[in-house]
């Protein structure tokens, strides 16, 4: 990062490759949104160029890119405010887990994590996928340790109960499709 | 341990940054604890989710961000120099305006009118020099003038009547000096310079009425004539009775008398 800092270019390149899939996931996951992740990725890489001269020497790098990238959102949903709710086709395709039920299990859970509260899905981001140290995720968001660590332990209870109900919601309709199959709908009543 | 407990320790737990008493402990009421139990299994599900791969368009797209960087950044280097002055200008007066720019700036006016204050007074002081010099000088050629008149020599005398002729107003020394050779210079050469130089002088009031009053006591015919002329050339008509006396006494040159007569006509 110091070459970056002073002025080669070309090392942003490694930068980009270590840094790209997490920053992706971190915004695709936050937002529900492969093109505007995109967009929010490159940016962050622009700002990295632009703003290489205040990185100071001997801070943590991943938490320094991870402000850069939290203030890029920030700054994009200022000027775009949020157009589109989120919807459920938004989400990466689940490929082929190793069961059926892994399979269900998995979407839930994306539907789940897009249910909470985006400060809550925020944090569980940053410390079960993007790896920050708690200590780390405290100096991003300015607060304490012990406040990130009541900030995990609600967002992971907020997230078991949204998870929770649509497995339930999940069992209740598949129970009723089938008991739709066994019973069929019965002649003579009509839609209006 | 309660729920609340364990809360306090699960997400150092979650991380593998716990004790191995404070493992167990956790790991002992998640055995107990159906909530506990399934928040730890959330979190472990959330490994699950897949890693998402950004599209290929994203790698080309932060390629030619690079590449324009770089190609900007020589263009760049150019406009910062062209930049530069404006820029330095520009913060120049920002520093001013700062409390120490201020200071700075009262200090180098108060600087520059202690020199200015000081330089006048040099310029003052030098013209008071040169004055002084001046009048000096003028003062040494007066002496001169004066000492030469009264040589025995009439050349040096002639001289001292030409020395004097250098100066464009006639100290009153000098010209009582030149009134008096014009009367009582032995020489008529010598007389003749002196009227020269006076009627250069004819501005002054009282060279007109010495060279009036001079006239009667004239022998040389020379210098009688050279006076008439230079009353005529002046067109001083007091000097008419003055002629006229001239004119009656006796012993008088026929060739004076003669132009008296023409130079009291001239007068009419």
């Amino acid at each position: 990062m110091l070459q970056v800092r002073d002025g080669a270019g070309e090392m942003l390149a490694v930068l980009f490759d270590r840094y790209q899939t997490p920053l992706f996931n971190f915004y695709s996951k936050l937002t529900g949104d492969r093109a505007l992740s995109e967009d929010l990725v490159q940016e962050v890489f622009l700002r990295i160029l632009k703003y290489r001269q205040s990185y100071r020497p001997g801070t943590p790098f991943r938490a320094w890119v991870y402000q850069i990238a939290r203030n890029a959102r920030i700054d994009h949903f200022r000027k775009f405010p949020r157009e589109k709710a989120f919807e459920p086709e938004m989400l990466p395709p689940v490929f082929p887990a190793d069961s059926a039920q892994e399979h269900q299990e998995v979407e839930l859970l994306q539907l789940a994590l897009q249910q909470l509260p985006e400060e809550k899905r925020e944090i569980l981001l940053l410390c079960r996928f993007q790896e920050l140290k708690y200590e780390e995720i405290a100096a991003l968001l300015g607060c304490e340790l012990n406040t990130v660590r009541s900030r995990i332990h609600r967002a992971l209870q907020d997230l078991r109960k949204a998870f929770q109900r649509l497995t339930q919601d999940s069992l209740l309709r598949r129970a009723e499709a089938a008991a739709a199959k066994t019973l069929p709908p019965q002649g003579g009543r009509h839609e209006v | 341990m309660k729920c609340e407990q364990i809360a306090e320790l699960l997400p150092d737990y979650l991380q593998g940054s716990l004790n191995p008493d404070q493992f167990r402990e956790v790991e002992a009421h998640l055995g107990q604890c159906a909530d506990c139990f399934e928040e730890v299994a959330i979190w472990k599900k959330l490994s699950l989710l897949p890693v998402e791969q950004p599209s290929l368009a994203s790698l080309a797209r932060f390629e030619a961000m690079l590449q324009a960087f770089q190609a900007g950044r020589s263009t760049q280097r150019r406009n910062e120099s062209e930049l530069k002055p404006r820029a330095s200008a520009w913060t120049f007066f920002r520093w001013l305006r700062s409390p120490l720019g201020a200071m700075a700036w009262s200090t180098a006016l108060l600087i520059i009118g202690i020199y200015a204050g000081l330089h006048l007074a040099n310029f003052k002081s030098r013209s008071q020099d040169t004055a002084a010099m001046q009048s000096e000088l003028a003062n040494m050629k007066r002496l001169v003038v004066l000492s030469m008149l009264q040589q025995q020599s009439a050349s040096a005398r002639l001289e001292g009547v030409t020395w004097s002729t250098r100066e464009q107003q006639l100290d009153p020394q000098v010209l009582s000096a030149l009134l008096h050779t014009l009367r009582y210079d032995q020489s008529v050469d010598v007389r003749l310079a002196a009227l020269d130089a006076l009627s250069r002088h004819s501005a002054q009031p009282q060279v007109r009425g010495s060279v009036v009053s001079a006239l009667p006591e004239q022998q040389s015919p020379l210098v009688q004539v050279a006076l008439i002329d230079q009353l005529v050339e002046w067109h001083d008509r007091e000097a008419k009775p003055h002629l006229e006396r001239l004119r009656q006494s006796p012993n008088l040159n026929p060739a004076v008398r003669q132009r008296a007569d023409w130079a009291i006509s001239k007068l009419n």
